[in-house]
């Protein structure tokens, strides 16, 4: 979408080679505020190249960034890495503004003010450490060594499995909260059910792909979208959607459908195949279990194209003519994500798009769910505490499945504000995770973090959840740190590692080093506590002697950060892979298996990474596709994917369903208030059906007001033929609350101030499509 | 010594917009709206939502199409825009008084006013910013996630640029002004 009804030109702030505010200072605790004047760049002098992986969303592409006097000046894309395509988005060519970013939390804060006024005082990061190291042995006293009292939390990263292992492991708390449970849990847990694995989309090789709501074009994941673009003649893309975005817009067919309705259409075409016979017969007989149960089902159930068309407005005749391109395709693949939860049968969708997926064959094959082979990297081992104390996780009680990792964020809001958990949560440590905007009704989670007497926030910008902290605890850039290194991909699998490309600006540091720093400051004192409480911990002590029962038990908390993390990732990397395969991660960023041999430009800048006959489309394993869960009828819910009533699409009188999703340039809201980015896209607008518009004397950039039962919001109005005409859509992200983010403060409408919080109870996900809004020119 | 031009399979973009911060970083090209060297026009569809008309919509990939008979050329008073060694239309900028002739003389819209240096800037294919460093291709090709944009010397009958003009065919932008644009468009 491009709306020009606006001036941008306040943004007058000129991009990175223009004036940069850095240091080449190895250690910067003074800021000297260095200016190029020149708006080109003719510094060659001391230029490195260094490879690393972005971070600016959730793919982590792999990028070389061009390093003079150390500025980072411009970022390429780094060409090794089969993930990403040699490709670098909008997003990552602003990484260099995140890291830049005037707004960045440049120093530890402690709040003086009240919570979310935004007022705090730099301290040192031994003061920080202190104020918490106090806080929670009060909490922790109090709460008699339960220390699941202290929750903790983290979005997507490289760093989260450690942060785990050092909140889970180390302090002992059950309760950790991840972005699972406000973005894909239900596709990833559908898809583990039904096949026993979470498996990886082949889109390069399938010659049919039907795609349902995800906007792959502007919501870009890598190499799925990369691929997508890149289709050939022979390859067809559907894309079905309410809205007609920019995939929907570029593909071959683009159906509209009505909002939460595509469990219908998936159904109708699973009974149009079975009816027909159309669909692999052989793979069925031998990968199927109790696929005659699933058949008697969908045949009773009868749902009919014409069924379908009455459920989801898509008409009959495209229906069947779609099911039948589907199964006569070679390699047909039903796209099964990724994208937020939006429906409560959303789990029974996705489902029912694995079942289709196997009715065609594509599972374990060229163009379809493939299992691939992922290379195993070795782990570190660490000794981590028993508490005796420490009670369990509540979040995922009333919820059938739910990850065990990343719990359920809406029920574990609900149960802390409504004092209905089986213990209090006094404490919470935050990281990269912008609690205030990510789930729906900010009310609640105002209230939720208001009844915390330690909220701890580990990030880079003063968001608006930091702001509700008492502590914030500034954490460097991913262009300021060595990640640990990760494993890619199972169809062309790699090893890619974030090297550092300068050094951490201001007092920032990696998540490495504040936990280092926390852990030296908390393991006696906590350990304290233990003693005091923990009746097992005292048996130890009397049989060891307290310096045995503390080391073999665990209780120092910096133990894995004996070693940095350049060390620890050369000697595992050594240890199984050998030197050469170390110094290749360093120069390229990038490696795999032969990949001298195999790595070549077939045409402008496209690669081939894995020849065709060494790609993983087939792996010798044994599967079953499952359509029928017990489980789930012992809950009480279908054992099958059914439709229900209660799942129709309906209005309420003078109202429009409000749908959320975003803009190609931003991730979320946290690349909210990078400058280049807000460039783009300055403010967000919502989409309302042309015709509908008119009749209310809606015109493009008038001011709207947009509410629901939970809230109500502002925004510019953009109307357009490109919406259904009872759904309204606009992008998430916008409108911080936190002053300090001065791009993003004040400018344009949140989505989570107006959607209503409601979960799934499946796998405890936040449905996000369920909302009626009513709207009123202002 | 080259001839440089580019070529666009122009059909694969998504107008992701890659292109735009690519260029914006890489030359430091100011902030705002109608600052760049390079955009995507984009064409809406047409009709109503149940039956949406997308025959005429697309995203164009427009920047200064490298004239061979280049109008701002001819049309500076200074004689501060001239064409370099390697056939791109560059600006002495000390000699730029910002008369704005060669904006007006552009049938492009290529031309906008650096209000910072006091100039008027285009698209000069990273000459100085890439080029220069030996880097034979431009912030724009490089990062595109679909690879739109196929940049090199149209002299080379082996580059990648002159194999893709022989097999494929293309249109120009505006030929009937006669400019003679190095900028081709891939059917």
């Amino acid at each position: 979408m491009k709306v020009i009804e606006i001036s941008r030109r306040r943004f007058l702030k000129g991009s990175v080679a223009l004036s940069v505010y850095a240091t080449s200072s190895l250690n910067a605790v003074t800021l000297i505020p260095k200016s190029i004047t020149q708006p080109t760049n003719k510094i060659f002098n001391n230029l490195k190249e260094i490879p690393f992986l972005c971070n600016m969303c959730r793919n982590k592409c792999a990028g070389i960034a061009r390093v003079e006097e150390s500025i980072v000046t411009k970022i390429d894309p780094n060409p090794f890495f089969p993930k990403s395509r040699n490709m670098i988005c909008p997003k990552g060519n602003a990484g260099i503004q995140a890291l830049y970013d005037k707004d960045r939390v440049k120093y530890p804060l402690i709040r003086v003010g009240k919570r979310g006024n935004g007022n705090y005082k730099r301290v040192t990061w031994d003061e920080a450490y202190e104020y918490i190291k106090d806080k929670l042995i009060k909490i922790l006293d109090e709460q008699k060594d339960n220390r699941s009292t202290i929750a903790y939390c983290n979005g997507e990263g490289f760093n989260k499995d450690e942060y785990i292992q050092f909140f889970g492991g180390k302090i002992g708390s059950a309760n950790f909260l991840d972005e699972g449970s406000i973005c894909l849990n239900t596709k990833l847990g559908a898809t583990l059910l039904t096949i026993g694995d979470v498996g990886e989309m082949d889109v390069a090789g399938s010659d049919f792909l039907i795609l349902l709501g995800a906007n792959r074009f502007e919501s870009l994941i890598t190499p799925d979208s990369v691929d997508m673009a890149r289709m050939q003649k022979e390859q067809k893309l559907i894309v079905v959607d309410p809205r007609a975005t920019v995939t929907a817009l570029k593909a071959n067919e683009y159906l509209p459908i009505n909002v939460g309705t595509d469990l219908a259409l998936i159904l109708s075409m699973t009974y149009i195949a079975i009816k027909e016979n159309l669909y692999n017969s052989e793979f069925v007989k031998k990968q199927f279990k109790d696929f005659d149960k699933y058949q008697e089902h969908i045949l009773k159930e009868r749902y009919t194209s014409q069924w379908a068309e009455s459920k989801t407005a898509i008409p009959k005749e495209k229906i069947e003519k779609l099911t039948k391109e589907f199964f006569d395709a070679e390699r047909p693949l039903l796209y099964m994500g990724r994208r937020s939860v939006w429906a409560k049968n959303d789990f029974q969708l996705r489902r029912a798009m694995v079942l289709l997926n196997g009715l065609a064959g594509s599972i374990n094959r060229k163009g379809g769910i493939i299992f691939g082979e992922p290379i195993k990297l070795p782990q570190e081992e660490i000794n981590s505490p028993i508490y005796d104390n420490a009670e369990g996780r509540f979040d995922l009680d009333g919820v059938v499945y739910g990850s065990r990792k990343g719990g359920s964020w809406l029920n574990f809001r609900e149960k802390v504000i409504t004092k209905t958990a089986p213990y209090e949560v006094k404490a919470m440590f935050i990281r990269k995770h912008n609690l205030m905007q990510n789930m729906p009704n900010i009310a609640k989670t105002k209230k939720m973090l208001e009844m915390m007497e330690l909220v701890v926030v580990l990030d880079t910008m003063p968001t608006d959840t930091a702001i509700m902290a008492d502590v914030i605890l500034p954490e460097c850039t991913y262009l300021e740190r060595e990640d640990k290194v990760v494993s890619f991909n199972r169809l062309e699998p790699s090893l890619a590692l974030r090297n550092q490309v300068v050094q951490p600006l201001y007092e920032s540091k990696s998540m490495q080093d504040i936990l280092k720093g926390l852990g030296k400051k908390l393991s006696k004192p906590l350990f304290e506590i233990s003693k005091k409480y923990d009746e097992d911990l005292q048996d130890s002590i009397k049989e060891l002697g307290e310096k045995k029962a503390f080391n073999e038990g665990g209780y120092d908390f910096v133990e894995l950060y004996k070693k940095d993390i350049t060390q620890r990732n050369q000697e595992l990397i050594e240890k199984k892979f050998g030197k050469d395969v170390y110094k290749t991660l360093k120069d390229r960023g990038v490696w795999y298996p032969n990949i001298d041999k195999h790595h070549k430009e077939i045409f402008n800048g496209v690669y081939e990474y894995y020849p065709e006959d060494k790609k993983f489309y087939s792996v010798d394993r044994k599967f079953k596709v499952n359509c029928y869960l017990k489980k789930l009828q012992k809950n009480g819910f279908d054992p099958m994917p059914t439709w229900r009533d209660e799942y129709d699409f309906k209005v309420a009188k003078d109202s429009f369903r409000m749908i959320t999703g975003r803009y190609v340039m931003f991730t979320q809201s946290a690349t909210t208030n990078n400058s280049m980015l807000r460039d783009l896209e300055h403010t967000n607008h919502i989409w309302i059906n042309n015709k509908i518009a008119k009749e209310k004397n809606i015109e493009l950039g008038d001011l709207v007001e947009v509410k629901s039962s939970i809230g109500k919001v502002k925004i510019k109005a953009y109307p357009t033929n490109k919406i259904h005409p009872q759904v309204v859509w606009f992008a998430h992200g916008y409108n911080s609350t936190s002053e300090s983010m001065t791009n993003s403060y004040g400018n344009g409408a949140n989505d989570n101030e107006i959607i209503e919080d409601k979960f799934e109870k499946i796998y405890g996900c936040a449905t996000m499509h369920h909302t009626d809004v009513k709207i009123r020119k202002l | 010594m080259a001839n440089y031009g580019m070529a666009f399979d122009y059909k694969l973009c998504i107008n992701c917009r890659a292109c735009e911060v690519a260029c914006k970083e890489e030359n430091g090209i100011e902030l705002g709206a109608n600052k760049h060297r390079l955009w995507i026009e984009t064409k809406e569809p047409s009709g109503d939502f149940w039956n949406l008309n997308r025959e005429k919509m697309d995203f164009m990939q427009l920047q200064c199409q490298q004239c061979e008979d280049a109008p701002c050329l001819k049309a500076c008073p200074h004689d501060a825009i001239y064409r370099d060694k390697n056939g791109i239309i560059r600006l002495h900028d000390e000699q730029c008084d910002l008369s704005l002739d060669c904006v007006k003389a552009c049938p492009y819209d290529a031309r906008y006013v650096d209000t910072r240096k006091n100039i008027t800037d285009k698209c000069i294919f990273c000459a100085d910013t890439r080029l220069d460093r030996g880097l034979m291709t431009t912030a724009c090709q490089v990062t595109c996630p679909s690879k739109v944009r196929i940049f090199g010397d149209l002299e080379d009958k082996n580059s990648e640029i002159s194999r893709t003009l022989k097999e494929r065919e293309y249109f120009q932008l505006k030929v009937k002004k006669g400019t003679k644009p190095k900028l081709f468009y891939l059917k």
